[in-house]
């Protein structure tokens, strides 16, 4: 239904709630119309909406029967609407926040971050808990150009393994996680030499109470002067929760992450680093 | 003085196999297993990634014009997408 039936989009809402242009200009006109209207919180959720701007329905449940029921009735509400309020004109966009549209670096790299916990938990018969249990992470690396040449040079850059450190090797299978801070960085060791990547870190905030061990191991393939194969896997022990990534396994357990690189073939690929977010320049500099 | 050195060192060479055997386990990933985990850690062949997501709510407004249909806004704090 949600292939054939509607125009599927997901955002991650904290930049349209903000933006100033015309992308969250419509968002806005949607959101206003429901109960979290306050652009100064989250708004988020799901939201069904005619072209025109005129809000369907705003729900946050997501238990899939729900929103099933929500999205067939719903379809039926839009085939009552008349069509001038039902299909509105195409909105071009006049405005770009730039802030909210960052793009990767020109010259540079889109890799794509892939987090998994490999043991740990404690069985549960919760669907809900084995979802979480069992989930595996997607995010963005952005690499810059100078770091692109230095790949294809055979060096791995010291930005680029701080990059690399604070803002993804991280436990963001449950939700938003807590990046680290340059100091929590104890011990950073990646290197490139014939091909091959190796390295380890040791990353621990300053109360103990977080942290992670882990050993680097990888390829990389350059020819022609890009780099044309990237590939490289973390694994180590991570133990502690941040505020959105409650729940984790007791104690230390195993977390692997996985380092592709993009082809563009995803959507996903688009989508700027969660670091990134609202400071681009604090993420790659 | 050197008793209660003898008793740290004790308490090291007592410590000093689990210490070492764990800095262990975190710098060790070979090659077999670096393999194995990367072809593991990727996303395979959900039914969720065949869902042609836009991520612009504009780009998807102008679709909904040109195909008549609703939208669906999938409004997250992190990217929907980032979390699969």
């Amino acid at each position: 239904m949600l292939k054939t039936r509607f125009i599927p989009v997901a955002i991650d809402q904290a930049y349209q709630r903000r933006q100033k242009d015309s992308e969250g200009e419509f968002y806005r006109k949607i959101a206003s119309q429901g109960p979290r209207s306050n652009f100064n919180g989250t708004t988020q959720g799901f939201y069904i909406a005619t072209a025109s701007g005129k809000l369907l329905v705003y729900n946050n449940n997501r238990n899939p029967e729900r929103v099933r029921r929500l999205m067939t009735e719903k379809l039926g509400e839009f085939s009552r609407l008349e069509t001038s309020a039902r299909r509105g004109k195409s909105i071009e966009a006049t405005t770009v926040d730039k802030r909210f549209n960052p793009t990767p670096p020109e010259g540079g790299l889109v890799i794509r971050v892939r987090a998994k916990i490999l043991d740990g938990y404690e069985p549960t018969t919760d669907k809900w808990q084995r979802i979480f249990q069992t989930s595996m992470s997607r995010d963005n690396l952005w690499v810059s150009k100078t770091e692109h040449q230095a790949l294809v040079q055979g060096k791995f850059p010291e930005s680029l393994q701080q990059r690399i450190a604070r803002f993804h090797l991280v436990d963001n299978t449950r939700g938003e996680p807590p990046f680290w801070n340059e100091k929590d960085v104890r011990k950073l060791r990646f290197s490139a030499s014939s091909g091959r990547l190796k390295g380890e870190a040791h990353l621990e905030t300053a109360d103990h109470k977080r942290g992670y061990e882990a050993a680097f191991n990888g390829i990389v393939e350059v020819k022609n002067k890009k780099v044309v194969r990237f590939d490289a896997v973390v694994l180590g022990e991570f133990w502690g929760r941040g505020k959105y990534t409650g729940e984790p396994p007791k104690g230390r357990f195993p977390l692997a992450i996985s380092f592709t690189l993009a082809d563009g073939s995803d959507v996903a690929d688009q989508i700027p680093p969660q670091a990134s977010r609202g400071w681009v320049q604090g993420y790659i500099r | 003085m050197p008793r209660v050195s003898i008793k740290c060192a004790a308490v090291l060479l007592t410590l000093f196999p689990i210490l070492s055997s764990t800095t262990a386990r975190a710098a060790e990933l070979s090659d077999t297993e670096f393999k194995r985990l990367h072809a593991e850690l990727q996303p395979g062949d959900s039914p969720w990634l065949t869902i042609p997501w836009k991520i612009s709510v504009l780009n998807a407004q102008q679709s909904a014009a040109k195909e008549d249909k609703p939208i669906f806004i999938w409004a997250m704090d992190g990217h929907p997408l980032g979390c699969t």
